[in-house]
């Protein structure tokens, strides 16, 4: 069979890459869909004269961006940096999109200013270690965002273990209220719920790569939830971030949300007749006593592999993800909890928050991201096992089949999805 | 000008005429399918371990097989099928109906209601899609209120009835287009056929059911083939139910399908199933055009 190169922009950026500043002014290209990035990107502009930055706002990762981002790189038209959240690197590396940086100045040495576990996304861990392939910006520990007012009356505590949250869900079910919703559009908080358990969706053994979708750990997570959507117990009509589940959270309806540190500006700006009456906890655990949280979305700023300023972009990103005053932009206009150890020090992350009846709900955050299993790994093709499980559990939600099918369809898949981008695949 | 001058001529002017159609044809239709069916034919393979160099080798058609054997294939294909016999014959007879009742002498305000019935067709798909998402969303839409109170629980965006909530939009938008082009086919037709058929006593609704509709068969064919090819590739409006119906999967027809796959760099994959669907729309639209064809003969 005869061989043919195909397409450009496909040069993988690994070997011996030096990382020299250039001389002269210098403007980068810069792909985000963070609010507020503007003002950030406004103050490095007239702070770097030699080093402009030119902001391009685009539609959220999954929403569009990775898949213009993708076909960019194959025209070898890239941006010089754009956002891109965890779950996704390791698939852009794999297309060749993404420049080790490790070598630009200053890179290496700021491994010490971010939260453990943000750096080995960016590394690609422990067995793979060999590079650095994005500088980390925000992460989104989860934990339980709850209508206090709501439990009050109805005598209940915020629930500290999954089966509270399921007793709880039975008395708010006679109340006339949905504890949660449980939607399809969503496969990433899913994956959130399975890393608190510690249920790994992938691992990598040198070049080869394991399937671990369906295991007992994310088969435990996935029965609960199944028991919830059987005895209705959860709404499987709302799509997250739709207006719908938004008048659902205005009305009462449904009452709680676990979810991420970024989801209290989506609270916030979205139910806003509800002020003063959330309240936010740890997460469940499956075990009294447990400290465990899961981790849902997170981004990075990462160099891409046709930048011509690698050096120039790198600083960029380091400015931008350790800056104070672009993390408090950051924080305050894009609702981003910072992935630097210095953000969480930052004071608006130390104060009261109204909405959340003048609660320190970024205490709780703080502790959530200490909580956080390091050891996560994300598979090369998240976006097709994202798709598997979110294709199931519409499925799951229609009434056919249960979530444990879905885990073992989406193994399966994915699997499959492997193979087609000609990867290793051990048993 | 002289005499030699003229074969050259002769023969240059028609290309320079059809340059302007055939340049953009090649560039943006004969190429990208080209490449598109050399993409299917190859598939990625890399060197260096995970993280090593790409590159693209012949697979034959692999991916096309690979595409067919997947479970969502069938599916999406009988899902689009079912779509396509249910929701074409309506929307035809709708516009057909329209664009009769527009025609016919007793008809007042041709010009205001010829529009009216075209406005949808000018409304972006997605703006189409977005709107009558928010009346079929049972906690947003008087609509579904009104039902309830009437003690009808119709769950519009759920899996029983999301296809047909899909098959309104479809028909809401396309009518009006259709019914312009049956239309103009009907003011075409001389005005001395009606006069006949009136003068022979025929009822209006015989002129127009016995003469008027034979007489635009070939209008009615056209629009027949534009709605079978508009149906294969049905994407917009699943594409934008999908954010707020639980029941519409990434998969959920061919044309989502070949998207969905780029998206997770199965760029083989897509283009094999982009493939298929071209083949399968070119077919049944010649089909379609035969069959009307020999019928009438």
């Amino acid at each position: 069979m005869a061989g043919c190169g195909g397409g450009g922009g496909e040069d993988d950026g690994a070997a011996g890459t030096s990382c020299k500043p250039a001389s002269g002014k210098v403007t980068l290209q810069y792909w985000s869909w963070v609010p507020g990035m503007d003002q950030a990107v406004r103050v490095w502009n007239t702070e770097h004269p030699d080093v402009q930055v030119k902001l391009r706002t685009t539609p959220a990762g999954n929403a569009g961006t990775y898949q213009n981002l993708s076909n960019a790189l194959k025209a070898g038209k890239a941006p010089d940096l754009g956002q891109i959240e965890y779950d996704s690197l390791a698939s852009f590396r794999l297309k060749g999109g993404l420049k080790d940086i490790e070598s630009c100045p200053q890179v290496a040495q700021a491994q010490d200013k971010f939260v453990d576990w943000t750096w080995s996304q960016v590394d690609f861990g422990a067995d793979g270690k060999d590079g650095v392939w994005a500088i980390p910006q925000d992460t989104g520990p989860m934990a339980l965002y709850y209508r206090k007012d709501v439990f009050d009356k109805l005598h209940l505590e915020a629930p500290t273990t999954w089966a509270e949250y399921e007793a709880d869900a039975r008395v708010l079910k006679k109340a006339g209220k949905y504890i949660t919703h449980f939607s399809q559009t969503d496969p990433n908080w899913f994956t959130g719920l399975l890393w608190q358990n510690k249920a790994t969706m992938f691992e990598r053994k040198g070049d080869a790569w394991k399937v671990t979708v369906d295991r007992p750990e994310s088969r435990q997570v996935a029965d609960y939830w199944q028991k919830l959507i059987d005895d209705k117990l959860v709404a499987t009509d709302l799509q997250g971030f739709s207006p719908a589940l938004y008048k659902a959270w205005n009305s009462g309806e449904v009452v709680t949300w676990i979810s991420a540190a970024w989801g209290y500006s989506t609270i916030r700006d979205n139910a806003a007749s509800t002020a003063g009456k959330w309240a936010v906890a740890p997460m469940p655990q499956w075990k009294e006593g447990d400290q465990r949280a899961g981790n849902w979305g997170g981004s990075t700023t990462a160099v891409l592999s046709g930048s011509e300023h690698p050096a120039e972009a790198a600083e960029f990103a380091l400015w931008l993800n350790t800056d104070p005053k672009a993390m408090e932009i950051l924080n305050r206009a894009g609702g981003l909890y910072p992935a630097a150890k210095a953000g969480l020090t930052l004071p608006a992350l130390r104060k009261p928050v109204g909405f959340y009846g003048d609660q320190k709900i970024f205490d709780v955050f703080k502790q959530a991201s200490g909580n956080v299993d390091t050891d996560f790994t994300w598979g090369p093709t998240m976006t097709d096992t994202y798709r598997f499980l979110s294709d199931g559990t519409s499925d799951v939600t229609a009434g056919k089949g249960t979530l444990g099918d879905v885990l073992k369809r989406t193994a399966a898949d994915s699997t499959d999805s492997l193979r087609k981008q000609s990867l290793d695949v051990t048993r | 000008m002289s005499r030699a001058d003229r074969p050259t001529r002769r023969t240059f002017a028609p290309y320079a005429f059809l340059a302007p159609f055939f340049l953009p044809f090649v560039l943006f239709t004969l190429l990208p399918v080209g490449y598109a069916f050399w993409q299917s034919l190859h598939k990625t393979a890399r060197t260096g371990g995970t993280f090593g160099r790409t590159h693209s080798v012949f697979s034959g058609f692999e991916q096309y097989a690979d595409v067919v054997r997947e479970p969502f294939f069938a599916d999406s294909v009988l899902r689009v099928g079912l779509f396509a016999l249910v929701q074409i014959p309506v929307m035809l007879l709708f516009a057909l109906v329209l664009a009769l009742l527009l025609d016919s002498a007793v008809a007042r305000l041709k010009r205001f209601f010829r529009l009216v019935y075209f406005v949808p067709y000018g409304i972006p798909g997605v703006v189409a899609a977005l709107m009558w998402a928010s009346l079929y969303d049972p906690r947003l839409s008087p609509i579904t209120a009104l039902l309830e109170s009437a003690g009808i629980r119709a769950d519009l965006l759920g899996p029983h009835l999301v296809l047909w909530s899909i098959g309104n939009v479809v028909t809401w938008t396309y009518t009006g287009y259709n019914m312009l082009i049956l239309y103009s086919a009907l003011q075409a037709l001389p005005a001395d056929i009606e006069e006949a058929a009136r003068v022979d006593g025929a009822s209006g609704w015989t002129t127009a059911l016995r003469i008027k509709v034979p007489l635009i068969r070939p209008a009615l064919v056209l629009t027949g083939v534009f709605s079978i090819i508009g149906t294969l590739q049905l994407f917009t409006e699943p594409q934008v139910f999908r954010s707020i119906s639980t029941s519409v999967t990434s998969t959920y027809t061919p044309n989502l399908a070949a998207y969905s796959l780029t998206a997770g760099d199965d760029y083989g994959g897509a283009a094999a199933l982009s493939v298929l669907l071209a083949t399968v729309t070119f077919v049944l639209s010649f089909a379609f055009l035969r069959l009307t064809n020999r019928r009438q003969g």
